[in-house]
Protein backbone atom coordinates (compact mmCIF):
# COMPACT_ATOMS: atom_id res chain seq x y z
CA UNK A 1 0.00 0.00 0.00
CA UNK A 2 1.69 3.41 -0.60
CA UNK A 3 2.35 5.99 1.46
CA UNK A 4 0.19 9.30 1.69
CA UNK A 5 0.93 12.25 -0.78
CA UNK A 6 0.38 15.71 0.96
CA UNK A 7 0.38 18.61 0.45
CA UNK A 8 1.23 19.75 3.44
CA UNK A 9 3.93 17.80 5.30
CA UNK A 10 3.03 18.12 8.64
CA UNK A 11 -0.06 15.93 8.35
CA UNK A 12 1.90 12.86 6.88
CA UNK A 13 2.74 11.06 10.15
CA UNK A 14 -0.95 11.30 11.28
CA UNK A 15 -2.14 10.20 7.76
CA UNK A 16 0.41 7.45 7.87
CA UNK A 17 -0.34 5.96 11.51
CA UNK A 18 -4.33 6.29 10.32
CA UNK A 19 -3.51 4.51 7.46
CA UNK A 20 -1.76 1.89 9.41
CA UNK A 21 -3.62 1.03 12.44
CA UNK A 22 -7.08 1.36 10.60
CA UNK A 23 -6.23 -0.78 7.96
CA UNK A 24 -7.82 1.87 5.22
CA UNK A 25 -7.73 1.13 1.59
CA UNK A 26 -7.44 4.73 0.90
CA UNK A 27 -8.41 8.24 1.90
CA UNK A 28 -8.28 11.75 1.65
CA UNK A 29 -8.01 14.61 3.99
CA UNK A 30 -9.32 17.84 3.24
CA UNK A 31 -10.19 21.48 3.69
CA UNK A 32 -14.25 21.80 3.76
CA UNK A 33 -13.81 24.41 0.32
CA UNK A 34 -12.83 20.94 -0.93
CA UNK A 35 -9.18 21.85 -1.00
CA UNK A 36 -7.40 18.38 -0.82
CA UNK A 37 -4.56 18.14 2.06
CA UNK A 38 -3.08 14.35 1.69
CA UNK A 39 -4.19 11.23 0.09
CA UNK A 40 -3.50 7.76 0.14
CA UNK A 41 -4.42 4.64 -1.64
CA UNK A 42 -4.74 7.12 -5.36
CA UNK A 43 -3.00 7.00 -8.35
CA UNK A 44 -5.37 9.37 -10.06
CA UNK A 45 -5.41 13.02 -9.68
CA UNK A 46 -9.28 12.63 -11.02
CA UNK A 47 -10.59 10.30 -8.59
CA UNK A 48 -9.13 12.54 -5.55
CA UNK A 49 -10.93 15.46 -6.95
CA UNK A 50 -14.42 13.67 -7.80
CA UNK A 51 -13.88 12.30 -3.86
CA UNK A 52 -12.93 16.21 -2.61
CA UNK A 53 -16.41 17.28 -4.64
CA UNK A 54 -18.24 15.11 -3.67
CA UNK A 55 -17.31 14.80 0.48
CA UNK A 56 -17.67 18.96 0.54
CA UNK A 57 -20.73 18.50 -0.66
CA UNK A 58 -21.89 15.64 1.71
CA UNK A 59 -20.62 17.97 4.57
CA UNK A 60 -22.72 20.46 3.84
CA UNK A 61 -25.67 18.61 2.92
CA UNK A 62 -25.16 16.45 6.46
CA UNK A 63 -24.57 19.39 8.23
CA UNK A 64 -27.84 20.82 7.72
CA UNK A 65 -29.87 17.98 7.50
CA UNK A 66 -28.62 17.43 10.93
CA UNK A 67 -29.76 21.05 11.88
CA UNK A 68 -33.09 19.84 10.28
CA UNK A 69 -33.74 16.74 12.08
CA UNK A 70 -31.41 17.35 14.89
CA UNK A 71 -31.00 20.95 15.88
CA UNK A 72 -26.77 20.52 15.20
CA UNK A 73 -24.71 19.59 12.70
CA UNK A 74 -23.85 15.44 11.69
CA UNK A 75 -20.52 15.13 11.64
CA UNK A 76 -19.55 11.71 11.04
CA UNK A 77 -20.77 9.26 8.21
CA UNK A 78 -20.83 5.64 7.71
CA UNK A 79 -21.85 3.48 4.20
CA UNK A 80 -21.40 0.19 4.99
CA UNK A 81 -21.82 -1.32 1.35
CA UNK A 82 -21.82 -5.37 0.30
CA UNK A 83 -17.61 -5.57 -0.09
CA UNK A 84 -16.22 -2.08 1.23
CA UNK A 85 -17.51 0.58 3.64
CA UNK A 86 -16.97 4.96 3.79
CA UNK A 87 -15.91 6.33 6.63
CA UNK A 88 -16.61 10.13 6.82
CA UNK A 89 -15.65 12.79 9.67
CA UNK A 90 -15.04 16.06 10.55
CA UNK A 91 -11.62 16.73 12.43
CA UNK A 92 -10.23 19.82 14.11
CA UNK A 93 -6.88 21.58 14.79
CA UNK A 94 -6.95 24.66 16.81
CA UNK A 95 -9.53 26.82 14.97
CA UNK A 96 -9.04 25.08 11.56
CA UNK A 97 -11.76 22.70 10.50
CA UNK A 98 -10.83 19.32 7.92
CA UNK A 99 -13.03 16.13 6.28
CA UNK A 100 -11.54 13.00 6.32
CA UNK A 101 -12.97 10.45 4.08
CA UNK A 102 -11.72 6.77 4.33
CA UNK A 103 -12.61 3.40 2.69
CA UNK A 104 -12.38 -0.12 4.66
CA UNK A 105 -13.04 -3.25 3.89
CA UNK A 106 -13.47 -6.64 6.08
CA UNK A 107 -10.00 -6.58 6.82
CA UNK A 108 -11.25 -3.49 9.27
CA UNK A 109 -14.10 -2.26 11.41
CA UNK A 110 -16.40 0.80 11.61
CA UNK A 111 -15.57 0.52 15.44
CA UNK A 112 -11.56 0.13 14.96
CA UNK A 113 -11.66 3.19 12.27
CA UNK A 114 -13.58 5.07 14.94
CA UNK A 115 -11.11 4.42 17.51
CA UNK A 116 -7.85 5.56 15.31
CA UNK A 117 -9.75 8.46 13.84
CA UNK A 118 -9.96 9.78 17.50
CA UNK A 119 -6.21 9.60 17.64
CA UNK A 120 -5.40 11.28 14.63
CA UNK A 121 -7.77 13.79 15.17
CA UNK A 122 -5.38 14.34 18.91
CA UNK A 123 -2.87 14.09 16.62
CA UNK A 124 -3.28 16.93 14.00
CA UNK A 125 -4.52 19.04 16.62
CA UNK A 126 -1.40 18.72 18.22
CA UNK A 127 0.79 18.96 15.50
CA UNK A 128 -1.34 21.57 13.41
CA UNK A 129 1.41 24.52 13.03
CA UNK A 130 -0.31 27.87 14.50
CA UNK A 131 0.21 30.14 11.51
CA UNK A 132 -3.03 29.71 9.51
CA UNK A 133 -2.48 27.86 6.74
CA UNK A 134 -3.11 30.56 3.44
CA UNK A 135 -6.21 29.55 1.60
CA UNK A 136 -7.90 27.03 3.95
CA UNK A 137 -11.08 28.98 4.21
CA UNK A 138 -13.70 29.43 0.96
CA UNK A 139 -12.20 31.81 -0.89
CA UNK A 140 -14.83 31.60 -4.04
CA UNK A 141 -12.65 29.94 -6.00
CA UNK A 142 -13.33 26.71 -5.63
CA UNK A 143 -12.30 24.40 -8.90
CA UNK A 144 -8.82 26.76 -8.87
CA UNK A 145 -8.47 25.58 -5.21
CA UNK A 146 -9.17 22.37 -6.28
CA UNK A 147 -6.69 22.32 -8.82
CA UNK A 148 -3.70 23.68 -7.21
CA UNK A 149 -4.51 21.22 -4.30
CA UNK A 150 -4.10 18.22 -6.85
CA UNK A 151 -1.00 19.84 -8.12
CA UNK A 152 0.56 19.87 -4.76
CA UNK A 153 -0.32 15.93 -4.41
CA UNK A 154 -0.06 14.45 -8.17
CA UNK A 155 2.38 16.73 -10.37
CA UNK A 156 1.64 19.58 -12.47
CA UNK A 157 -1.34 18.17 -15.23
CA UNK A 158 1.64 17.36 -17.95
CA UNK A 159 3.56 16.20 -15.44
CA UNK A 160 0.96 13.25 -13.57
CA UNK B 1 -33.02 -13.88 20.47
CA UNK B 2 -33.33 -12.92 24.78
CA UNK B 3 -32.61 -9.08 25.60
CA UNK B 4 -29.49 -8.21 25.69
CA UNK B 5 -29.82 -5.57 29.32
CA UNK B 6 -30.04 -8.80 31.56
CA UNK B 7 -26.98 -11.20 29.99
CA UNK B 8 -24.96 -7.94 30.76
CA UNK B 9 -26.14 -6.92 33.77
CA UNK B 10 -25.70 -10.71 34.78
CA UNK B 11 -21.87 -10.97 33.84
CA UNK B 12 -21.03 -7.45 35.51
CA UNK B 13 -22.30 -8.97 38.58
CA UNK B 14 -20.04 -11.92 38.91
CA UNK B 15 -17.21 -10.75 40.94
CA UNK B 16 -14.04 -9.79 39.30
CA UNK B 17 -15.76 -9.13 36.43
CA UNK B 18 -14.71 -4.82 35.63
CA UNK B 19 -16.83 -4.16 33.03
CA UNK B 20 -18.87 -6.60 31.02
CA UNK B 21 -20.34 -5.70 26.96
CA UNK B 22 -22.32 -7.10 24.13
CA UNK B 23 -20.47 -5.81 21.22
CA UNK B 24 -21.48 -5.99 16.60
CA UNK B 25 -19.21 -8.70 15.23
CA UNK B 26 -18.65 -7.12 12.69
CA UNK B 27 -18.34 -3.29 13.56
CA UNK B 28 -17.17 -3.37 16.92
CA UNK B 29 -19.92 -1.05 18.34
CA UNK B 30 -21.17 -1.46 21.61
CA UNK B 31 -24.78 -3.09 21.65
CA UNK B 32 -24.93 -3.29 25.20
CA UNK B 33 -23.08 -2.36 28.44
CA UNK B 34 -22.49 -2.10 32.28
CA UNK B 35 -20.97 0.26 34.31
CA UNK B 36 -16.75 0.04 34.63
CA UNK B 37 -16.51 -0.98 38.11
CA UNK B 38 -13.94 1.17 39.98
CA UNK B 39 -13.85 3.74 37.65
CA UNK B 40 -12.91 7.21 39.22
CA UNK B 41 -14.53 10.41 37.80
CA UNK B 42 -12.22 11.83 35.16
CA UNK B 43 -10.37 8.16 34.03
CA UNK B 44 -10.28 7.31 30.26
CA UNK B 45 -13.49 5.02 29.80
CA UNK B 46 -11.94 2.21 28.57
CA UNK B 47 -14.79 0.38 26.97
CA UNK B 48 -14.96 2.05 22.96
CA UNK B 49 -11.48 1.20 22.60
CA UNK B 50 -11.56 -2.84 24.06
CA UNK B 51 -15.03 -3.38 22.26
CA UNK B 52 -13.94 -2.55 18.96
CA UNK B 53 -10.43 -4.32 19.23
CA UNK B 54 -11.52 -7.37 21.29
CA UNK B 55 -14.03 -7.72 18.58
CA UNK B 56 -11.46 -7.33 15.53
CA UNK B 57 -9.34 -9.27 17.32
CA UNK B 58 -11.69 -12.35 17.49
CA UNK B 59 -12.33 -11.79 13.88
CA UNK B 60 -8.80 -12.95 13.09
CA UNK B 61 -8.44 -15.40 15.80
CA UNK B 62 -11.93 -16.83 14.25
CA UNK B 63 -9.29 -17.35 10.64
CA UNK B 64 -6.58 -18.06 12.71
CA UNK B 65 -8.64 -21.13 13.86
CA UNK B 66 -9.87 -21.57 10.89
CA UNK B 67 -6.39 -21.85 9.19
CA UNK B 68 -5.38 -24.29 12.03
CA UNK B 69 -8.28 -26.71 11.15
CA UNK B 70 -9.77 -26.32 14.21
CA UNK B 71 -13.26 -24.76 13.46
CA UNK B 72 -15.10 -21.82 15.39
CA UNK B 73 -13.42 -20.60 18.36
CA UNK B 74 -15.12 -21.21 21.45
CA UNK B 75 -14.04 -18.92 23.94
CA UNK B 76 -10.81 -16.58 23.88
CA UNK B 77 -9.46 -15.27 27.02
CA UNK B 78 -6.16 -12.68 26.48
CA UNK B 79 -4.28 -12.64 29.71
CA UNK B 80 -2.24 -9.14 30.70
CA UNK B 81 -0.40 -7.89 33.07
CA UNK B 82 -3.21 -6.44 35.39
CA UNK B 83 -6.14 -8.68 34.08
CA UNK B 84 -7.81 -10.25 31.51
CA UNK B 85 -10.37 -9.81 28.49
CA UNK B 86 -12.72 -12.77 27.23
CA UNK B 87 -14.58 -12.90 24.35
CA UNK B 88 -16.59 -15.22 23.13
CA UNK B 89 -18.85 -15.35 20.13
CA UNK B 90 -22.62 -15.87 19.54
CA UNK B 91 -23.57 -15.20 15.99
CA UNK B 92 -23.80 -11.31 15.08
CA UNK B 93 -22.70 -10.38 18.43
CA UNK B 94 -19.14 -11.26 20.85
CA UNK B 95 -19.55 -10.94 24.32
CA UNK B 96 -16.58 -9.36 26.09
CA UNK B 97 -15.65 -8.91 29.74
CA UNK B 98 -12.43 -6.89 31.34
CA UNK B 99 -12.08 -9.47 33.80
CA UNK B 100 -9.33 -8.30 37.16
CA UNK B 101 -6.42 -11.24 37.99
CA UNK B 102 -8.02 -12.22 40.53
CA UNK B 103 -11.33 -13.12 39.59
CA UNK B 104 -12.83 -16.50 39.24
CA UNK B 105 -11.65 -17.36 35.84
CA UNK B 106 -13.90 -20.52 35.69
CA UNK B 107 -17.30 -18.43 36.62
CA UNK B 108 -16.48 -15.84 34.64
CA UNK B 109 -16.04 -17.90 31.48
CA UNK B 110 -19.14 -20.43 32.68
CA UNK B 111 -21.44 -17.17 32.34
CA UNK B 112 -20.04 -16.35 29.30
CA UNK B 113 -20.30 -19.32 27.24
CA UNK B 114 -24.13 -19.84 28.53
CA UNK B 115 -24.90 -16.94 27.69
CA UNK B 116 -23.80 -16.86 24.21
CA UNK B 117 -25.56 -20.05 23.95
CA UNK B 118 -28.42 -18.71 24.62
CA UNK B 119 -28.11 -16.37 22.30
CA UNK B 120 -26.79 -18.72 18.88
Amino acid sequence: MSDPTVAEQWVSGPLTRLKDDARLISGVLLYPSGRAVGQFGFSNAADVMSICALTSAINASARELGRQLDGKPFYEMHHAGAQRQVFMARASAGAQEFLFVGVFDRESSFGVVEIYFAEFQKALEKLHPQKVVAGAGPSGDFEGELNRSLDALFGPIGKR
Amino acid sequence: MKALAPVVANLARVAGVVVAMVVGATDGLIVETSTVMGMAPGDADPRKPTAALAAYLYTKVIRASDAARLGTPAFMRLEAERGHIFVVGARDIVFVTIVTTDANLGRVRLEMMNAAKDHS
